[in-house]
This record gives structure tokens, sequence and C-alpha cells, in this order.
């Protein structure tokens, strides 16, 4: 009894269930639902949604199901509108009609989600980011391993090659971003010195995405600033900015190294722009003058002999091909090494890092430098005559690299000689003898061997060559006597206390990591300082002194009027 | 020697909290003011082992005699080159054999000395700080020493970037006679008038108890810093002199140009303005907004009109120097010989530009995210912050010069900012030009923005 009657029922609950359209309605609502699934969701991880958002899509649409089938089982369309499925006499009942436009629909959902799998098949490029699990990268964190190195920074190197460190400090809401390009002047040659720093210059000039002035526009109504610089070994970006713009950042950093446009237009006229800084700089200054030939004269053959502003007649010339295959070289995922400092987690770092930078493409590494500059057999003297109030005369000598276990001791002589009002030079010469206005210099610390650079400010009228004679009896006392103990206690406290304001600031800090992971080829020996200071001795940088203070590693350069040459 | 007692013990702590949306709190600062005058703000901050001090003595070069511009920094200099019982060489010594940087000098209207010591030497740091203040040697010889070094410097500085002298011409254009004209490190001839005597009466009259102000910074104990600086300051003596009240400075008609003289400069540097406001301006906050996007940052309409679109300059920016009585507004910038007229019309044209549109919403809210951006890492090291409380008690702002910015900077319109602009920007036929470059490349062409008054770089002076 019970058998057939139940039987009866479900076969009029089946066809009551086809009258009403809930089979049609339970179709198209999954058909839908698919699609709705896949064009919502994949939006929502490609607009940076966490992955969790399509999961959430996924959960409404599920909930909806049953109630959707609930409402098409209980509710019927009328010519009067909706109406519950029991108050409507069957006889006036338009669900047949209403079943043929479900038909319809689901048809056209059918062809949509037919073409939308065809068309992405025929669009191979067209591809959401994939979805990042931050927990899957932790692993790959790298935590500092030497002692005295804080314990919350974190690196990562990208699959692409990105070598990325972040070094989170929460005192202000602020962040600084460095990017290191290793591209400077010495990946130049003639006809295209200078174009490291001109590309700096182009960076800021546009993307496929992006007008000219864009980028600058974004970022400084999101409280950012930033700037760049060039050196004979790297083109370095900065950008400051409160921790509000941080995925902005990364989104406009990632457009210029994506889509960077080089217009024509903007090339010729930011060639202006670059030939009135190589004025400000050098032209109409009689350091820069005197500097770029110093750089000039003392090397030969490495390309650290050129200015890294260009000589005029390339910042003029450079071509459009030079500008594109300079970028595709240089500009790739694994020649850049990022830094990060400030009010943020490693952890969203290298999360935004891999959605934002991981789709660079890696590319074969830039070509080695082949040049080695030759043995010096003899000093080098130049003389450059432009109208000089005061004559200016420069002194360097050949020395090494950011590695050269030479560095540090030499680093050390330097500010015993010419480090501050109490320094032996300044001391000597200024004070004392008042035979120069002022005396300075400082050491190349670059990636080949580079150069001790000496200079002097000296008195309208003043004998260069007696200074000179001075300049190199003082250096040939250190060669011969060496340093005091207080000489360089004093010179490791001042290089101390230099340390520790250059960690006072978030922005101190991503350089002293940058430049220790760039140059040297690990952030943490940045914290080895101290250490390395404690352990230098005088005996060393006598020795030091004894091999760098040398004729066959000198140039000598004096700028003067042409007037005092004939007095 | 009596012990000072304290006319109270400052709880009136610029309490800043909240001042920035953005998150920047200043820190609880201790303001005690001595018996003598003296103000003495402390701020402990433990992030690094380092001290930052600064000692700001009320009055500086404005109060130069007229024939003798850069006595007060010739003063300045003079407290690093002996004090108390070191020489020059042994004070020079004592501040360096500890890593410790200390320097004095002057601006028109205060002298500065700022410090920055590790932590561990906070001791030396008061007593080197406090000889120079009170017992500086102003020895003879070191004073002939130091006075024709700094007159050669002003010749090196001639055959350097001459966009470090601009200053020192376009004010003494603009101010002429008025204090605000002079100086502030004196010119060639002005120097050679000093003599030592005036250094040993500038210590007696111009300094003393009664306007000084150290506020410091950084890791110390507030107790024991109090007790050192009371130490070192309490017994001491006013300054002899008064203080002479500034006077407002009179707007400029304009149509006047300073032609300074560079024979062979390829670049033609120059400055357009006039009187600007006072450091106290009550329209700070618009003003500060409609500067940023006029000439304040890299986006400006300055900047792209004169680098980014016409590649004219390397930089062009728009400068308020702000003093206790209205400074300067100059547009700055520098360009090709050849091409000097072009680049001044464009800097009027975009002058124009900022009177005729002013800024919108949009460009409000841009200048603001920016300017708020940007506020907190000029507060990050002890010696910025030490630096910040000196300025405020120096020019007798109280804290709602930091607390209502952000407020007063989000409260701004379209129409308010219009205001200040036209109040504060001069109109195109009140401007005066202050031009050095190759004279006979371009004296003819400047010309047309008014009369000319010109002057030879080689001339040991910088008034006309």
């Amino acid at each position: 009894m019970e058998a057939p009657a139940k039987k009866i029922i479900i076969m009029s609950l089946f066809s009551e269930l086809r009258r009403r359209n809930v089979l049609k309605i339970a179709l198209l609502y999954a058909l839908a639902s698919l699609l709705i699934f896949w064009i919502v969701g994949g939006s929502l991880i490609w607009l940076g949604a966490p992955d969790w958002a399509g999961e959430f899509v996924l959960l409404v649409l599920a909930i909806g199901y049953p109630v959707a089938l609930i409402f098409a089982w209980t509710y019927e369309i009328t010519p009067q509108g909706l109406k519950k499925s029991l108050d409507v006499d069957q006889t006036q009942s338009i669900v047949y009609k209403t079943g043929q436009k479900l038909n319809a629909a689901v048809a056209v959902l059918a062809v949509l989600g037919a073409l939308a799998l065809v068309g992405e098949r025929l669009m191979p490029t067209f591809e959401f980011p994939k979805v990042i699990e931050p927990i899957l990268l932790a692993p790959n964190y790298e935590a500092p391993e030497k002692d005295g190195v804080p314990q919350e920074i974190r690196a990562v190197t990208l699959d692409n090659g990105l070598r990325i460190i972040v070094w989170p400090d929460h005192d202000i809401p602020n962040v600084v971003m460095y990017n290191f390009v290793r591209a400077g002047g010495r990946n130049e040659y003639p006809g295209i010195t200078g174009l490291s720093h001109f590309f700096e210059h182009m960076m800021f000039n546009g993307t496929s995405r992006r007008a000219q002035g864009e980028f600058d526009k974004t970022m400084e109504a999101a409280g950012g600033a930033n700037n760049a610089y060039t050196s004979k070994d790297l083109t370095v970006y900065q950008d400051w900015f409160p921790r509000s713009a941080l995925e902005t950042i990364f989104d406009l950093e990632s457009d210029r190294l994506q889509n960077l446009a080089i217009d024509p237009a903007v090339v010729e006229s930011e060639r202006d722009v670059v030939s009135s800084e190589r004025r400000l700089r050098y032209d109409n200054d009689n350091f820069g003058r005197l500097f770029l030939e110093m750089n000039a004269t003392a090397f030969i053959a490495h390309p650290y002999q050129f200015p890294v502003i260009g000589w005029s007649s390339d910042i003029e010339n450079w071509t459009y091909q030079d500008l594109e295959s300079y970028f595709r070289t240089y500009y790739a995922p694994n020649n850049l090494t990022m830094v990060f400092t400030g009010d943020v987690t490693a952890e969203e770092i290298f999360v935004l890092a891999e959605k934002y930078f991981g789709p660079l493409p890696a590319q074969e590494a830039p070509p080695a430098i082949r040049t080695t500059e030759p043995e010096q057999l003899g000093e080098r003297r130049l003389l450059v005559e432009v109208d000089a109030p005061t004559p200016l005369l420069h002194m360097t000598f050949h020395a090494g690299s950011a590695v050269d276990p030479a560095t540090l001791p030499l680093s050390i002589l330097l500010n015993i000689l010419v480090g501050g009002d109490s320094s032996r030079l300044h001391q000597q010469f200024v004070e004392q003898e008042q035979i120069a206005l002022a005396v300075g210099g400082f050491q190349m610390e670059g990636i080949d061997p580079g150069l001790v650079y000496l200079y002097l400010t000296l008195p309208p009228g003043a004998d260069t060559a007696a200074v000179e004679a001075r300049l190199l009896t003082e250096l040939s006392r250190v060669v011969r006597d060496g340093v005091t103990e207080a000489e360089l206690q004093k010179a490791r406290n001042i290089m101390i206390a230099d340390y520790w304001r250059s960690l006072a600031t978030i922005d101190g800090k991503a350089a002293a990591i940058g430049h220790a992971e760039v140059f040297r080829g690990d952030y943490q020996l940045a914290f080895a300082l101290p250490d390395d200071l404690a352990a230098v001795t005088a005996a060393e940088i006598q020795q030091v002194a004894a091999s760098v203070f040398h004729r066959n590693r000198m140039t000598v350069g004096v700028l003067r009027s042409p007037a005092d040459n004939e007095q | 020697m009596k012990a000072p007692r304290l006319r109270f013990t400052l709880l009136a702590s610029l309490a800043m909290t909240g001042a920035f949306a953005a998150g920047v709190t200043l820190p609880d600062a201790e303001r005690i003011e001595l018996e003598n005058g003296t103000v003495l703000i402390l701020i402990e901050n433990h992030d690094v082992p380092l001290i930052g001090l600064e000692a700001i003595v009320r009055g500086g070069a404005a109060a130069d005699p007229k024939d003798k511009y850069g006595l007060a920094s010739l003063f300045a200099g003079l407290l690093e080159k002996g004090a108390g019982d070191r020489t020059s060489a042994g004070f020079a010594e004592a501040a360096a054999y500890v890593g410790g940087e200390l320097n004095a000098s002057v601006s028109l209207e205060s002298l500065t000395i700022s410090a920055e010591f590790m932590a561990r030497d906070a001791a030396l740091m008061v007593e080197l700080v406090s000889d120079m203040l009170r017992r500086p040697l102003l020895s003879a010889d070191e004073f002939e020493k130091l006075r024709d070094r700094r007159i050669n410097l002003i010749k090196a500085a001639k055959g350097a970037d001459p966009g470090g002298l601009m200053p020192s011409y376009a004010n003494a254009f603009l101010f002429g006679e008025h204090p605000y004209g002079n100086p502030a490190d004196g010119s060639e001839s002005s120097l050679a008038n000093v003599t030592h005597s005036d250094l040993l009466a500038y210590h007696r009259d111009m300094i003393g108890a009664e306007r000084l102000i150290i506020s410091v910074s950084g890791d110390f104990d507030a107790a024991a810093m109090r007790a050192s600086l009371v130490g070192a300051f309490g017994d001491w003596r006013p300054a002899a002199g008064t203080l002479t009240e500034i006077a407002a400075p009179i707007v400029d008609d304009g149509g006047r140009v300073y032609l300074i003289d560079k024979p062979g400069a390829t670049q033609t540097y120059f400055y357009i303005g006039n009187i600007g406001v006072a450091r106290g301006f009550s329209g700070r906050a618009d003003l500060d907004l409609a500067n940023t996007v006029f000439g304040g940052r890299f986006t400006s309409m300055l900047m792209t009109e004169l680098r980014t679109k016409s590649g004219l300059s390397y930089s062009a920016r728009s400068v308020l120097s702000r003093f206790a009585q209205p400074g300067t507004v100059f547009i700055r910038s520098f360009t090709e010989t050849s091409t000097t007229v072009a680049a001044l019309d464009l800097s009027l044209d975009v002058l124009q530009q900022l009177h005729d549109t002013g800024l919108d919403e949009a460009m409000i809210l841009s200048a603001r995210n920016y300017i708020m951006g940007q506020f907190p890492p000029r507060l990050e090291t002890a010696a910025q912050i030490a630096g910040l409380f000196a300025m405020l008690e120096a020019f007798g702002l109280n804290a709602s010069y930091i607390n209502d910015y952000a407020s007063d900077l989000a409260a701004a319109t379209p129409e308010s900012v219009a205001d200040i602009i036209d109040q504060v920007y001069p109109a195109k036929d009140k401007l005066v030009f202050v031009i050095l470059g190759d004279a006979e490349s371009i004296r003819k062409q400047v010309a047309q923005y008014g009369t000319i008054t010109e002057i030879s770089i080689s001339e040991p002076r910088f008034h006309p």
C-alpha cells in the first residue's frame, strides 16, 4: 500500500517540479553560478583580493542555491506579477511560457560558458596571476644568521632572481624603499657615456599604462616622495612614503619595470634636462670640472674613467636603440636588489613582491666588465685652466674595491687625515700653515678597484706646487711613521658614532643594509662594522698607506685661472 | 654660588598627542625656565644611543652693523676655535675623539649650536656647549685666521655652483637696508671691517642667559640631564645689550632687476619674488598647500612646466623663507644662457596660472596627503626633535603650531587657498628679479622685466 502511494507521490512531485520550472531554475542557477564564480572570483584575485575572497563567492552562491529552488517552487510568474503557486489558478498559469524563457536563458548561458572556455584557450597570454599562499613562502624567508644582526630582518630571493630584504621598524608610520639596479658608469663605453644616468631620468617618464608625469602624480597624491641617483656602479631608486601608500608603491614600481615606454619626444626633452644638470654640477662648478678630468686621467682603460653624467656629445647623440637594449639588459629582476625598511612586516612585503614583481621575467645576466685597469707606470698630471678665483688641487691614488681587505684600514686612515676639523691635514694645512682653505677626501668603495681621492681648496694666488709638495710630505710621513693609537681610536669612535647616526632613520637603515648587500654580497656585513673597526691595527694602516700612497698610483690635478699661470 | 630655583617645572609639556592624522605623535617634553631666563626643554628617547642638543641664542645676523656684515657669523665660527681650558685644536679634538659632532652657526635671528653625541658622552657634550657660550677663548690669532679664511671661502664659492650665493644677492637686493638684507655670513669687504674687539663686545652684549634656549632629545635620564644643564647654565649672566625689535619689511613695488655678471657662465640662475610671510602667518596651512602645488614638490606646476614639459631646467621651485617678520617668497630656477628669457617668461606664466586657477579639491587633497606623508621622517631623530622644540620656543610659537596643523590642512578649501594665494604670491607687475649669468649675453633681453641694477660677481659685496 505504502510503496505505490509513495511512488505516486514521488512521480507527482517530479512532474510538479517540472511544471513549476524548478528543474530548469536548478540548471540555470548552476550554470550562472559557474560563470559568476569564474568571472567574479577571477577578478577579485586579479584586483588583489585575498584568496578567501573566491571561496566566499562560492559560499554565497551555494547558500543561494536551495533558496532559489524553494523560491521557484513556492512562487510562480503570472501576468499580474509574482504569486504563490498555490494561489494561481492552474488554467491561467503561464508556467509553460516561463519555461520556454528559461530554456532560452539556459542555452544562452551554456553558449557563453563555451565561448569563454574556448576564448581562454585561444588567449593563452591572459592568465590571472596565481593565488599567493603566504604560508607557503614562509620556509624560504632567510632569517639573520650572524651575531649582532637585528633578528627582525628577513630576506628572500624570488624565482626570477629578484632579491628583497626587509627591516621592519615601527617608530614612525612611514616606509622607505631602495631599488638598487646594478647598472652605472662602469657598464658604459664611448658613445653611450651617461646612459645609466639618463635612464634614471627616463624611469620617471611614463609607461604603457601611465602617461609622462603620472608616476609622480600618483605617488605624491598618496603622500609619497621619491628620488634616484646614479653612481659609477649603480642606479638607485628611492621612495619615501606613508604606510598607507604601500600597495600604490608596488603598483608604480612594478609598472615601470614591466611597461616602461620610451617616447622619442620625451627623450629629446629629457636630453635638455640632463644637459642642464650637467651645466649645474660640472660646467659651472670648478670642483666638478676638475673631478671629471681626474677620473678620465687616473683611469686609462677601465670604464670608471667616464663621467657618470656623460660626455656632452654622448648626451646629445645616444639613440633609442641604445636605451631599449639598456633597459632589457639591466632592468631585469635578476639584476635588482630591493630593500624595504619601516612600518611593514616581512610577510606583507614578500606577498606583495611575489604578486607585483613575481611576473617579471628573468633575463640573461648582463655581460661582465672585461676591462681591468692596467698597472700604472709613473705619476699622471693634468691642468685645467678656467676662470678660478681660488685654485684647486686634487690628488688620487689607485686603491681597492669594496671587498678589498685594505678598504677599511684605508677608510680609517682617510678619517685620520681629513675627517673633520681635528684631522691631521685640516689642522696642519688649514689651521697652522694656512696653505689651504679646506681639505677633504673619500674612497670609492665600488664593485671594481677604485681611487682614494684627496681635494684641497687653496687661497687665491696659492703656489700649487708648494702645496702639492707639502701634501706629499705628509703622506710620506704616514708611510714612514704610521698613525698613533690615539688617532686610531678617535677614528674608530667617529666611525662608530656615524654608524649609529645612520641607523637612527629608516632611510639610513635602508642605505646601510642595501650597500652591504650590493657591494659586499651580504647585508649582514653592515652590522659587523664595530667589530671590524676594533680589529684594525695601527700597523695594518701603515702597511696599507705604504702600498697605496705611491707615485705609480698617483694622479695630480690642478685647476686655476690662466692668469695665475702667467704670474 | 646660589642654587638656581626653578621658576616652574613644566608640565606644560607641549603635549602634541594626536596632532597628526597620519600618526606622528610628538613625545612629551619637559620645559623648565630658570631664574636667569634660560629655557630648558628635555625629551627622552632611547631608540639609539645618541643625544641631540640644540642651543639657540636669540638674536643673529640681522643685528650686524651695516659695515660689518658677518660679525655674528664670525663670532659663531670662533666659538669652535677654543673654549674653557681647551685651545682651538684641543677643542676640536675633544668632540671628535668621542665621535661627537658640534657646530655653531648663525641665521638672521639666532645663533645656534647643534651637538650630537653618543649617550655615554652626555657630560662632555654639556661641558663643551657651556664652555662655548660662557667661556669662549675668542683668541686674536684665531680670529685673524678665521676672518681671512672666511673671506677666501667666499671667493672660492664664486668659482663653485653660483646657486649657493644667490640667497645673499637676492636678500641684499630685495630688502636693501632692512636687517633681513644682511648677508648672514658677510661679504668679502664687510668681513674685512670686523675687528677682534667687535667679537669681544659681541660676547658681552649679545650673548647671555635670558636669550638662551637649550633643547635636548635622546638617550638620557631626564632628571640627570636637567641637573647637568642647570649646573652648567643656572648661574649665568644676562647679555649686556638690548635685543632690538626688527620692523616688518615693506613690500617692494616690483619692476626691478638685479643682474649679477659672471662672464662665461653657460647657465643663468634666477630668483623672482617679493616679500613673503612671517613664521607665525595665520594662513600657514593654506599657504603650504598652495606652495606644495606651485613649486614645492616634483610634480609642482613650476617643475612640470620648466622641467618635465619643456626641458628648460633641471629644477624649478618656489621657496618661502619665514622669519619673525615677513621673509621672502621666491621662484628659483636656472637655465642655459640662450633660454634665459624663455624660462623667465614661462615662470611668469605659471605664476599667473596659479593666480588664475588656484587649487581644486583634488589638488588640495593631493597636497595634503603629500605634506602629511612626508612629515614623520622630519621628526625621526633625536636631533630633529630637539631642533623642532627649540624652534617653537625661539619663535614664541605654542603647541597649536603643530597641534592644529593637520586639522588646518584638512579645513582648507579652494576658496580659502585662493585667498591666501592672492595675499602671498605677488602679482606679475610686483616682482623683483635677481639674475646671475653672463651679462653680455642676457643684459638686453632681461631689461624688459624692469630697471636693471648691475654688479660683477667679482665685486667684494652682495648689496648693489
